[in-house]
């Protein structure tokens, strides 16, 4: 079963019922209450929906909001009982965390469903149809229908207790389960993803050669810093200038000379310019967050297609 | 009307190299490299020091969480991070849960590092660290919010009803092996040490507030997060391929008053690939330096 009642100390609201006739009556009662929410959502009028979408964004971000300002048990024993109406809501939410967190992971887990369903009927028409490029959805959907089917083979093998004993590398008892599922996700996907993302350095580089010149003032201090950094980054160059840089000083730290290396220039770099440059980005980033999520909470967005 | 013709001259010459030359060069300054065996001298940045310094300070028994997010994609620098944090781990005997928010793929990847690097410290004379026992690997949670900020507040519920491989034995929930026998919250784990490429190190800042935290990201990421060490919310960082070869460094030779690692330390993938990143990123500099010179003789040509 899922965990979605975790079975824990200290018994709660969230977790008090395991194995026991309650714990049935209030899952069956929660399918029940589920379907019938479901029903009456699909039979909402159109200009209707708006409101009930911003009821159930309120109340979910409602939770973590009030999880966030509500004072949070310290130093809590699980024998310990709530006191008062600030300790009751502070344990109700402090237990409830484990219980909303598998809520969103299962919602996320109806995103991965919801893709896998678009995938299937955007590509599976094409391939029906015979449209243009049919030849890649239908590569697609194969890959894909490969990897569930050796993915959950494997799975439902290593279920059994003598499946369990099955090594993860290639080794005693491996079936075809194991050698197609290890094909498919070592040898395939896991290798296209690495060259996937190795063929950005091309495009660096080639973008750099290309725009990183230095057609004003600006540009031309923004070079000269990259050029720092990243010739701070090239440990022989380092050490070449740094030496040398030390014989000029006569290898005295106090000399004003030593300040000079490139070890030291990149460094001033990084805390003097850089850090306080991305600290400034980060407040205005989070500020506009901030305004986003509050405007996305409390459904003050207009989405396209909004009246 | 016929087209205007570019002048033939060096700053033409020097903007105008083909892309495929370029790439050519980028693959063979990638490749070549790799096929030496010279160690370039390196001067760790206090960033590496500090992540090593702290994790060569757990005790036999202690306990760190990792979460994992790395996938084949970063291999080269995240790979390289996830060795070194994983060889200084079984040295010190200390166990540690992992888990992961930000790739599907991360548990799987994680779960076959683990195994060749726990087989070959053993070969080396190391403990054999065994799945379930020494360290334990909790899964992928799909939404990184929610469940990073669980993990604060509740590990063990957050936790809950997962369950692993032992060896030799069917999956049982992760709360009964020895790595979680203590833990009741996430304080009680030393430090929760980031191996990512992606946006979760922000997540897990916003989130984790009740333990040590130090971060493995990429060269990129960085530049970021050096902000979150310089201000002491990181008590270590290590990034890119240069942060591995810092790792690698001090474990294999020592730096200035730490010492080396003990145990058998050979050039890992920070040692192997630095010289590559050395020649890619002279390239680049190579490649900058022409545009701008070409541009720079062009200009001048045209004002003569």
């Amino acid at each position: 079963m899922l965990p979605l009642l975790a079975d824990l100390e200290p018994k709660s609201f969230w977790n008090g019922f395991n194995g026991s006739l309650p714990l049935k009556v209030f899952l069956i009662g929660a399918l029940v209450l589920g379907a019938v929410v479901l029903l009456a959502i699909l039979r909402v009028p159109a200009r209707l929906r708006r409101p009930v979408v911003a009821i159930f964004t309120f109340v979910s971000g409602f939770y973590y909001v009030l999880l966030w300002l509500w004072p949070t048990p310290i130093a809590r024993d699980p024998k310990d009982a709530a006191v008062g109406l600030k300790e009751n809501v502070s344990f109700f939410l402090a237990d409830a965390q484990p219980v909303v967190a598998n809520f969103s992971n299962i919602l996320s887990g109806f995103l991965l469903g919801l893709g896998v369903f678009s995938l299937l009927r955007i590509h599976g028409r094409k391939v029906m149809k015979r449209q243009t490029d049919w030849g890649f959805s239908f590569v697609l959907l194969a890959s894909m229908f490969a990897m569930i089917l050796f993915g959950y083979w494997d799975f439902w093998i290593r279920q059994s207790p003598t499946g369990a004993r099955l090594p993860f590398a290639p080794g005693d008892g491996w079936g075809p389960a194991q050698y197609g599922k290890d094909l498919l996700f070592d040898g395939f996907l896991q290798q296209m993803d690495a060259t996937m993302f190795s063929l950005i350095a091309f495009f660096i580089l080639s973008a750099a050669y290309r725009a990183f010149r230095a057609r004003s003032l600006e540009a031309t201090v923004l070079l000269l810093a990259a050029l720092i950094v990243v010739l701070s980054l090239t440990g022989l160059i380092v050490q070449g200038w740094d030496s040398g840089v030390g014989a000029l000083a006569g290898n005295n730290p106090d000399s004003f000379l030593m300040n000079f290396r490139l070890t030291d220039i990149s460094k001033w770099l990084r805390d003097t310019v850089q850090t306080p440059s991305i600290r400034g980005l980060d407040f205005g980033i989070g500020i506009g967050l901030l305004a986003m999520s509050l405007r996305l909470w409390l459904s003050l967005e207009r989405l396209e297609g909004d009246a | 009307m016929s087209k205007p013709t570019k002048e033939f001259n060096l700053g033409n010459l020097l903007q105008a190299f083909p892309r495929r030359g370029l790439f050519l060069l980028l693959f063979l300054a990638a490749t070549l490299p790799l096929f030496t065996t010279v160690t370039l001298p390196n001067k760790p940045w206090d960033d590496s020091i500090d992540f090593y310094k702290n994790l060569v300070a757990l005790q036999p028994g202690d306990k760190v969480l990792i979460g994992s997010d790395w996938t084949l994609g970063t291999r080269a620098e995240s790979g390289g991070e996830f060795e070194a944090l994983i060889r200084i781990l079984i040295r010190r005997q200390v166990k540690f849960a992992l888990y992961s928010t930000g790739d599907v793929q991360a548990p799987l990847v994680a779960r076959d590092a683990i195994a060749t690097i726990a087989k070959d410290e053993a070969a080396n004379g190391q403990k054999l660290y065994k799945p379930f026992e020494d360290y334990v690997i909790c899964g992928f949670f799909p939404n990184s919010e929610g469940e990073t900020l669980a993990i604060n507040n509740n590990v063990r519920g957050a936790f809950s009803g997962r369950k692993d491989y032992p060896e030799n034995g069917p999956p049982q929930d992760v709360l009964q092996s020895p790595v979680f026998q203590g833990i009741r919250k996430i304080s009680d784990f030393k430090y929760l040490v980031l191996v990512t490429p992606s946006n979760t190190e922000r997540i897990t800042f916003q989130r984790v507030k009740d333990t040590k935290l130090m971060f493995m990201v990429t060269g990129v990421m960085f530049v970021e997060d050096h902000n979150y060490y310089a201000s002491g919310q990181l008590k270590g960082l290590i990034g890119g391929v240069k942060g591995v070869f810092d790792l690698e460094t001090i474990m294999s030779k020592g730096y200035e008053s730490i010492p080396p690692l003990p145990g058998k330390n050979e050039p890992g993938r920070g040692t192997k690939y630095y010289p590559a990143l050395h020649a890619c990123l002279g390239l680049l500099l190579l490649a900058v330096i022409a545009g701008n010179v070409g541009m720079w003789l062009s200009r001048k040509g045209v004002k003569s």
